[in-house]
C-alpha cells in the first residue's frame, strides 16, 4: 500500500473529523501523566507523554464492567446489556501496547469467545503511533519487536518533525483513510529514510535488554529455587505490576445491588493480593507473597509461552518504572538464566 | 552525610548477633536513581548497604509484611530480631505500631539514621528521566550533586526534597538501638504544601478537587501495602461480608475507600509519605493525611508515634478533649 505523509498541524483537523463519524480514544493528560480516554475535540489530546500509565488493554477489558443488570428479589428478572457497536477509532496506541492484543485475544477469543471485549475489539480501529524516544525501562526489542513496529496496528504514524509519517497497513486502515484521504499526501523517498532514521535511532536508544534464551525450560526446573523467596521478600503485595500490565487480564466478578437495582460486574483482579486465591473453605493454595511473585512470573514466562505460544510481555516497563520496591523484571529474568 | 561505612559496619555487627534473622536496609537499585529495599542475612550481604538522599522508602512496613509459608512437622517458627535502617519518621512508624501492639520493641534491632530529608522519586525522575548508567547522588549543604555517568549536575536542594521532609517533626529517629553519626538539627518546619488554600476553599471546590484525584484511583491498594501503619490482618475494603466498599471501581467507591483510608490514620499517620510515593496514578494523599494530623493537633494536641511510652490518641479519653461534633 502506498505511504503517506500528513502535516502535524493537520493532524487536530483530521482527528476532529474522524469524531464526526467514530467514537475516538486518544490519551489525555491527567495529574503529570495520561491516560486514554473517549475524546470530544482534538484538543483533548495530549501526546506529551510515552506510555499511557494505565494501559491501552483498560479500552477493551475495562476494569469495571456491568455484565447484565437484575431485580434483585423473588421476582427478579435479567436484563441484558447492549453490546457497544458502533466503530471506535484509537490513536496514538504504542507498539508495545498494540502487541499486547496478541495475548490478550488468545485469552477473550479463546474457548469462550467474550462477547464484551470482542464487541470493543471487532469495531476497533488501532491507528499506531511510533516511539520516537524509548524511555529508561522500555525493552520491547527484546521482543523481536520495535518501537516503529507496524505489525500490530490497522495504520501507523511516526512523527518525522513537523509531519507524520503514515503507514496502512490493513484493509481497516485503508477504509478509514479512504474517508479522510483529502487530509493526506503521498510520501517521499525522503520522508521514508526520515521515518526509517526514527526507528533506528529509537532502536539504538533502548539499553534495557532481557534475555529469553532457555528461559521456559529453566523455570520447569526452579519452582523452589530460593529466588522467588527473596524476590518476594521485598514485594509489598500491591497490585501496580498487574494492574498496569497491559497483558495481565485476570478478574473477579461480583453481584452488586440495591434495593431495587443490581448489576452483576467484571472487575480488574490481582494475582498478587492474598484474596485472590482464597478459597470458601478458608484453605489459600498461594498462602505467602513468595508463592504469588512466583506465579505471576509463572504465567507471563512459562504457562503462557506453552500454551498460547507468546511470551506474556511486552517490554513496555511499566511494572519496573512503577513498582515502589524495585522488583525489576528484567532483573528476575536474568537471574533465571543464571541458575 | 551518614557515613556510609559506619552503616555497613553496624549492620555487619547487628546481623552477626545470634537472635537477629536478617537485618534491612536499602542497596542501589537496578537502573536510574532507584533504590531498592535490601536484606541482609549474613554479614557479607551487608556490603551492599548504602544510605543517600534517595532513600526514601520506609522499611518499617516489613517486619510487619513478614510472611510465614505453613511450618512443616517439627519445623520451629523463626523468632528470632529483625534489624532495620530507619530514618526519623521511619521510627515514628515503628514506636506508633508498638504502641499500638501490632509489634513488640525487642523484636526489632534499629540502625537510626539522622535525615536531613529525602528526594522526591517521581521529581527525580522527572528532572532526569534518562539516567542510564552509573548515577549518584551527593548532598552538599544546600544542593544535591547528581551525577550521571561522571557527569555532575548541582540541584538546588528545595527541588527535590520531598514534600513531606519539608514539614518533617523529627528527623532524627525519637527511638534507636544504634545511631549512625550525630543527630541533626532538626529544620525550620513549614505547614504542608497547600493546606491552607485547600482549607479555605468552599466545600464545592474541596469535593471537586478530590473528586477529580478520586476518579483516578486504580484501587491496586499500593497506598495501603507501602503503609507501615496499614497492618490489619483483614483490611475492611477486603471484606466481602459485609462488604463495606465494592468492587466496582467509580467515584464513589473509590471516594469511600480513600476517605476511609485517611481517617483509619487520623492520629496514627507519621507523616512519612510512603503511601503518596507508592501511587501510580499521583494522588495527594498527604493532603489528607496531613489535615487529620493537623486536626489531631489543635483538637488533642497528640503528635502521633513520638513516645514508645504514650498511650494511641484513640486509646486515651480526658475529661477536657473537645466534643463539639457530638450531637
Amino acid at each position: 500500500m502506498e505511504n503517506l505523509v500528513i502535516k502535524s498541524e493537520k493532524l487536530p483537523e483530521m482527528i476532529n473529523k474522524l469524531i464526526k463519524d467514530y467514537l475516538v480514544f486518544a490519551p489525555i493528560e491527567e495529574n503529570e501523566y495520561s491516560t486514554f480516554k473517549q475524546i470530544n475535540k482534538a484538543e483533548e489530546m495530549s501526546l506529551e507523554f510515552l506510555l499511557p500509565r494505565v494501559p491501552t488493554k483498560a479500552l477493551f477489558f475495562e476494569q469495571t464492567e456491568t455484565l447484565f443488570k437484575f431485580t434483585p428479589g423473588r421476582k427478579g428478572d435479567i436484563k441484558p446489556i447492549e453490546f457497544p457497536d458502533k466503530e471506535r477509532v484509537i490513536i496514538g496506541i504504542r507498539p508495545c501496547d498494540a502487541r499486547s492484543f496478541t495475548m490478550l485475544d488468545p485469552v477473550f477469543q479463546g474457548d469462550f469467545k467474550d462477547p464484551l471485549y470482542n464487541s470493543k475489539r471487532k469495531n476497533a480501529i488501532l491507528i499506531g503511533l511510533s516511539c520516537n524516544k524509548p524511555e529508561i525501562n522500555c525493552f520491547c526489542t527484546s521482543f523481536d519487536d520495535s518501537p516503529a513496529s507496524s505489525k500490530n496496528v490497522d495504520i501507523l504514524l511516526t512523527d518525522i518533525n513537523e509531519k507524520y509519517f503514515v503507514e496502512i497497513v490493513t484493509e481497516k486502515g485503508e477504509k478509514l483513510i479512504s474517508k479522510i484521504k483529502t487530509f493526506f499526501e503521498s510520501a517521499s523517498k525522503e520522508d521514508e529514510e526520515a521515518r526509517n532514521k526514527v526507528e533506528e535511532q529509537a532502536i539504538k536508544s533502548i539499553t534495557r535488554k532481557m534475555d529469553l534464551d532457555g528461559i521456559v525450560l529453566k523455570l520447569d526446573e526452579m519452582f523452589d529455587h530460593e529466588l522467588w523467596y527473596n524476590t518476594a521478600m521485598k514485594c509489598i503485595g500491591c497490585g501496580i505490576c498487574t494492574y498496569l500490565c497491559p497483558t495481565c487480564h485476570c478478574f473477579d466478578m461480583q453481584d452488586e445491588s440495591t434495593l431495587d437495582e443490581g448489576a452483576r460486574i467484571r472487575v480488574w483482579d490481582s494475582c498478587m493480593f492474598p484474596e485472590y486465591t482464597n478459597h470458601a473453605s478458608g484453605h489459600n493454595p498461594r498462602p505467602a507473597r513468595m508463592n504469588r511473585v512466583r506465579n505471576r512470573v509463572y504465567h507471563k514466562f512459562s504457562y503462557f509461552p506453552k500454551n498460547s505460544n507468546v511470551t506474556a510481555c511486552t517490554g513496555c516497563g511499566r511494572c519496573i518504572d512503577y513498582c515502589p520496591v524495585n522488583i525489576d523484571i528484567i532483573d528476575v529474568i536474568a537471574k533465571v538464566g543464571e541458575t | 552525610m551518614v557515613d556510609q561505612k559506619l552503616l555497613v559496619e553496624e549492620a555487619k555487627k547487628i546481623i552477626a548477633q545470634e537472635d537477629v534473622k536478617y537485618v534491612i536496609g536499602y542497596k542501589k537499585g537496578t537502573y536510574g536513581f532507584t533504590i531498592s529495599p535490601s536484606y541482609a542475612y549474613t554479614p557479607e550481604y551487608a556490603e551492599k548497604f548504602i544510605f543517600n538522599p534517595l532513600c526514601a522508602k520506609n522499611l518499617a512496613s516489613y517486619p510487619i509484611l513478614e510472611e510465614k509459608l505453613p511450618l512443616g512437622r517439627d519445623e520451629e517458627e523463626d523468632i528470632r530480631k529483625i534489624g532495620i535502617v530507619a530514618k526519623g519518621c521511619d521510627a515514628r512508624s515503628l514506636i506508633q505500631v508498638i504502641q499500638e501492639k501490632g509489634l513488640k520493641r525487642e523484636r526489632v534491632v534499629i540502625i537510626g539514621i539522622p535525615c536531613t530529608g529525602v528526594i522526591d522519586p517521581k521529581k527525580i525522575k522527572n528532572m532526569f528521566p534518562n539516567a542510564k548508567g552509573e548515577t549518584d547522588v551527593v548532598e552538599d549543604g544546600d544542593n544535591y550533586q547528581i551525577k550521571i555517568n561522571g557527569e555532575t549536575n548541582e540541584v538546588p536542594k528545595a527541588e527535590l526534597l520531598s514534600d513531606v521532609c519539608r514539614s518533617c517533626e523529627s528527623p532524627n529517629p525519637p527511638i534507636y538501638d544504634v545511631l549512625i553519626g550525630e543527630e541533626v538539627e532538626p529544620p525550620e518546619m513549614e505547614e504542608y504544601k497547600n493546606l491552607k488554600e485547600l482549607e479555605e476553599q468552599s466545600i464545592e471546590d474541596k469535593w471537586a478537587y478530590w473528586e477529580k484525584h478520586f476518579e483516578r484511583c486504580i484501587r491496586c491498594y499500593a497506598c495501603r501495602e507501602a503503609c507501615p501503619l496499614c497492618y490489619c490482618k483483614e483490611c475492611m475494603v477486603d471484606l466481602l461480608s459485609p462488604q463495606w466498599v465494592r468492587r466496582s471501581v467509580n467515584i464513589s467507591e473509590n471516594t469511600a475507600w480513600n476517605i476511609m483510608r485517611a481517617y483509619h490514620l487520623a492520629g496514627r499517620c507519621v507523616g512519612c509519605g510512603e503511601c503518596e510515593r507508592a501511587c501510580p496514578v499521583n494522588i495527594p494523599l498527604m493532603e489528607l493525611n496531613k489535615k487529620l494530623a493537623k486536626d489531631v493537633k489543635e483538637l488533642f494536641d497528640y503528635t502521633s508515634g513520638m513516645d514508645l511510652e504514650e498511650k494511641p490518641l484513640f486509646g486515651t479519653f480526658n475529661p477536657d478533649d473537645p466534643e463539639e461534633f457530638i450531637l
